[in-house]
């Protein structure tokens, strides 16, 4: 099953590369006259209410979900981890003010939290990026932080210290590198977690401006055809179902 | 939630009540039913798109703010939607002068609000005080239904004339319109923000509020001692229905699946690509039509780009409503020949303006001194050919739509940038023509003055006019007391405002309901929303 979860991953970050190689359709120019035709040969997840090819627009949207995903985490990996090496290392009031805000952090729910950024921000796909980025600042802070506080204490890191290193040459030498495994892990369980939320923002209306295809969006202009077009809410939804399984698998591994 | 049980149960045992008294009532009811004999008791559980937003009468344009205030309040005219003439209602005669400058209204006798306060000559001049001319200690703007307007004159009790500086031959219709709804001094005297709410709203209809969770539901129960119809209805004294409870669903799927399945009687705004469905399962949908300005994309001249009347003209040229009608739609919503509907008053057929040519677009576009840059889309002096738009909440199926025209706009080189945003960034943003260029609206009414509604700058002026000869043109057919020299007035402003470019008609639209089969006298105002008086259940 190893293989399986690397090989959805793969497929995905190749049809975010050269999507042309896996449709010849456009994602967004549609044949208005072969609308909302079932899951076929010609047209695998079928066609859309204004006759654009469905999976055309799966493959061209998996480049705005993923790069989304990546920016998030980036942010959250970015921002998080160095909150919380600063807070493990200097300790003391810096640590209580830094931690405390991210308890406040922690205690809005993330989609809120989230919501609340795009509001600011406005809407788009870098902002919803963002949002989300931020909403995961807090977990990478506090484990980014536990794993500091482990380090710090361990003898080679007082070793470098009585050598005569400067503490920001420390961290970076020492603790830094040796605190990143488990948030590494953390970044690859929060890459699933993030295309969610993006897809989540994007079915809300705050992503990407229609007609690109993102995934969210896909599924949210299909609930309306639910009864009569299954295909246009369901494929879509399973290509994120895989994706966010594969990478939650992936993150296992890593651990 | 648990004391929101206690109110279902309630309702439910109104409801038992109200079909025990159905049933019961004469040992003949079942049968007469299935005769087509109106039967009384019962509730209808009527399902609403969108809740609804501010309920100060002027603002009953919007659907779901008219589908609960034409059941509250009765107005001094009656529309026939048939025929649309007016007929009396609670004025039982009117004398217009001959330059329609004086309208006097005679009253029916023992109207009463639900407050119980007579409704009276003092109660109507002070209603169309406001609504003529607006009130800004109280912040309360004036109706759009009403031009001209100077002064009201209590004669006597039962007698009201209204004085107009200029000649408002609309005003008679006007009267008959949901927004007109005449409601108690009470209620008039009242600040905008209060008048909003719906507790506040105290009229003389056949239903008044029973309860209201705040866009959730609203409860109307019938008022036992209405008796004030207008005089050509069959249907006298109170309404059949005891209870009718409006629940917002926002979900296109959940409102139609709730209607197929039983637990609602009636829903608003049925969707196209639905229609197939209700009408399968054995029920009733109803395209009503609303007579007004077509739902369509509005371009606005005062956006850089659209400043030139070329590009607005190419952006027509360009735009294939029959594709979209054809794609999207059902025969329920008629492709766009004017920017009038074909049942508006003083439509004339422009379809011959209206032909979609792509080549005549690509030819204004390059005359006007936009080129193609390598991505298709054109450009002028590094600025690329975009134009923003907004989702349009109340119009059916508006994403799609846009969508399919900025397929279409592709094509000549023209990016439509879509945006759904929330309403607060629309609210704001909307109100700028830079980021809105492109609005995409309609609006209903069964007069000539609609098409002022939909322009004018101090109406609702989608277009967010610059133009003086459009408002001129506007104000001139607002005042033209004579039937046909008004008609010749609007078929003259839409000849204009298609030959400036001003909008891109795209089709007619219709108010679509799903009615369950033993829903009987559904009726609809003029431009398509709902009465309730002469509803009743055969279930």
């Amino acid at each position: 099953m190893r293989w399986l979860s690397w090989a959805v991953i793969a497929l995905v970050v190749l049809w975010a590369a050269v999507p042309s190689l896996f449709t010849g359709y456009d994602p967004l120019d549609g044949v208005p006259a072969e609308k909302l035709q079932g899951p076929s040969a010609a047209h695998l997840f079928g066609t859309d209410a204004v006759g654009r090819d469905l999976f055309a627009r799966v493959v061209h949207g998996s480049v705005h979900s993923l790069s989304g995903a990546l920016a998030a985490v980036g942010v959250g990996l970015v921002l998080g981890t160095l909150l919380g090496l600063i807070a493990g290392s200097v300790r003391g009031v810096v640590d209580e003010i830094v931690m405390r805000v991210m308890d406040v952090l922690l205690s809005v729910p993330g989609l809120l939290l989230a919501l609340t950024v795009i509001i600011l921000l406005g809407p788009g796909t870098v902002n919803v990026a963002i949002a989300v980025g931020v909403g995961s600042v807090a977990s990478f802070a506090r484990l980014a932080r536990a794993e500091v506080v482990r380090v710090r204490r361990t003898d080679y890191v007082e070793a470098a210290f009585g050598s005569g290193g400067t503490f920001a040459g420390v961290l970076r030498r020492h603790v830094l590198p040796n605190s990143l495994g488990p948030v590494v892990a953390l970044a690859a369980l929060q890459f699933g977690v993030a295309i969610l939320a993006i897809s989540t923002l994007g079915f809300l209306g705050y992503g990407a401006e229609p007609p690109t295809p993102e995934w969210g969006l896909l599924i949210a202009e299909g609930r309306n055809y639910l009864a009569t077009s299954w295909w246009l809410t369901t494929l879509p939804g399973a290509v994120v179902v895989a994706v966010v399984l594969a990478a939650g698998r992936i993150s296992k591994e890593i651990r | 939630m648990s004391s929101f049980r206690p109110a279902v149960v309630t309702v439910a045992m109104l409801a038992a009540v109200g079909l025990l008294t159905s049933c019961g009532g004469s040992g003949a009811g079942a049968q007469a039913a299935s005769d087509g004999e109106p039967v009384y008791g019962g509730t209808l559980t009527y399902l609403e798109h969108q809740p609804p937003t501010c309920l100060y009468l002027p603002a009953a344009g919007f659907y779901p703010n008219g589908g609960v205030l034409n059941q509250l309040t009765d107005k001094l005219t009656w529309q026939n939607p048939e025929t649309l003439k007016i007929e009396p209602w609670i004025a039982t005669k009117w004398e217009i002068n001959e330059d329609a400058t004086e309208y006097t209204f005679h009253l029916r006798d023992g109207v009463t609000f639900s407050d119980g306060t007579p409704l009276d000559a003092e109660a109507v001049a002070a209603n169309f005080d406001v609504y003529g001319r607006g009130d800004d200690k109280l912040k309360l703007p004036p109706a759009e239904f009403v031009n001209n307007y100077e002064r009201s004159e209590v004669v006597d009790a039962r007698t009201v004339r209204f004085h107009f500086s200029k000649p408002s031959p609309g005003f008679l219709q006007g009267t008959s319109v949901i927004g007109a709804g005449l409601v108690s001094k009470k209620t008039i005297g009242l600040p905008y923000e209060e008048q909003c709410q719906l507790k506040n709203v105290v009229g003389s209809g056949p239903f008044t509020v029973a309860k209201q969770v705040v866009d959730k539901e609203i409860d109307l129960q019938a008022r036992k001692d209405y008796n004030w119809a207008p005089p050509s209805s069959t249907h006298q004294g109170r309404a059949y229905l005891d209870l009718i409870k409006i629940i917002v669903t926002p979900e296109d799927n959940v409102r139609v699946g709730a209607l197929t399945s039983g637990q609602a009687d009636y829903v608003r705004y049925v969707q196209a690509y639905d229609e197939a469905t209700v009408k399968n399962a054995g029920f009733v949908v109803k395209g009503e039509p609303t007579r007004g300005v077509n739902n369509g994309l509005y371009l606005r001249p005062a956006n850089s780009i659209l400043k030139d009347i070329r590009v607005r003209k190419a952006l027509q040229a360009g735009t294939d409503a029959k594709e979209v009608v054809d794609t999207l739609f059902t025969d329920n919503y008629p492709v766009a020949t004017s920017v009038l509907s074909h049942l508006a008053a003083g439509y004339v057929d422009l379809s011959d303006k209206l032909v979609h040519d792509p080549d005549t677009a690509n030819k204004l576009l390059d005359e006007a001194g936009w080129t193609r840059g390598a991505d298709g889309i054109r450009e002028k002096d590094g600025v690329k050919l975009r134009l923003g738009v907004f989702v349009a909440g109340p119009q059916p199926l508006s994403k799609q739509t846009l969508e399919l025209v900025a397929q279409q706009w592709t094509k000549i080189g023209v990016k439509l940038e879509i945006r759904p945003a929330d309403s607060g960034t629309q609210a704001v943003d909307i109100k700028d023509a830079e980021k809105t260029a492109v609005n995409h609206s309609m609006v209903g009414r069964a007069d000539q003055d609609v098409i002022k509604s939909q322009f004018h700058t101090e109406n609702r002026d989608v277009i967010l006019s610059d133009d003086k000869k459009l408002d001129q043109l506007l104000e001139e057919e607002s005042a033209l007391a004579d039937e046909t020299k008004r008609n010749e007035k609007v078929a003259e402003i839409q000849r204009y405002v298609i030959d400036q470019g001003y909008v891109i008609p795209l089709f007619e639209e219709p108010q679509v309901y799903g009615i369950a089969p033993y829903v009987h006298g559904a009726a609809f105002e003029a431009v398509g929303r709902p009465s309730f008086y002469s509803v009743w259940l055969s279930k």
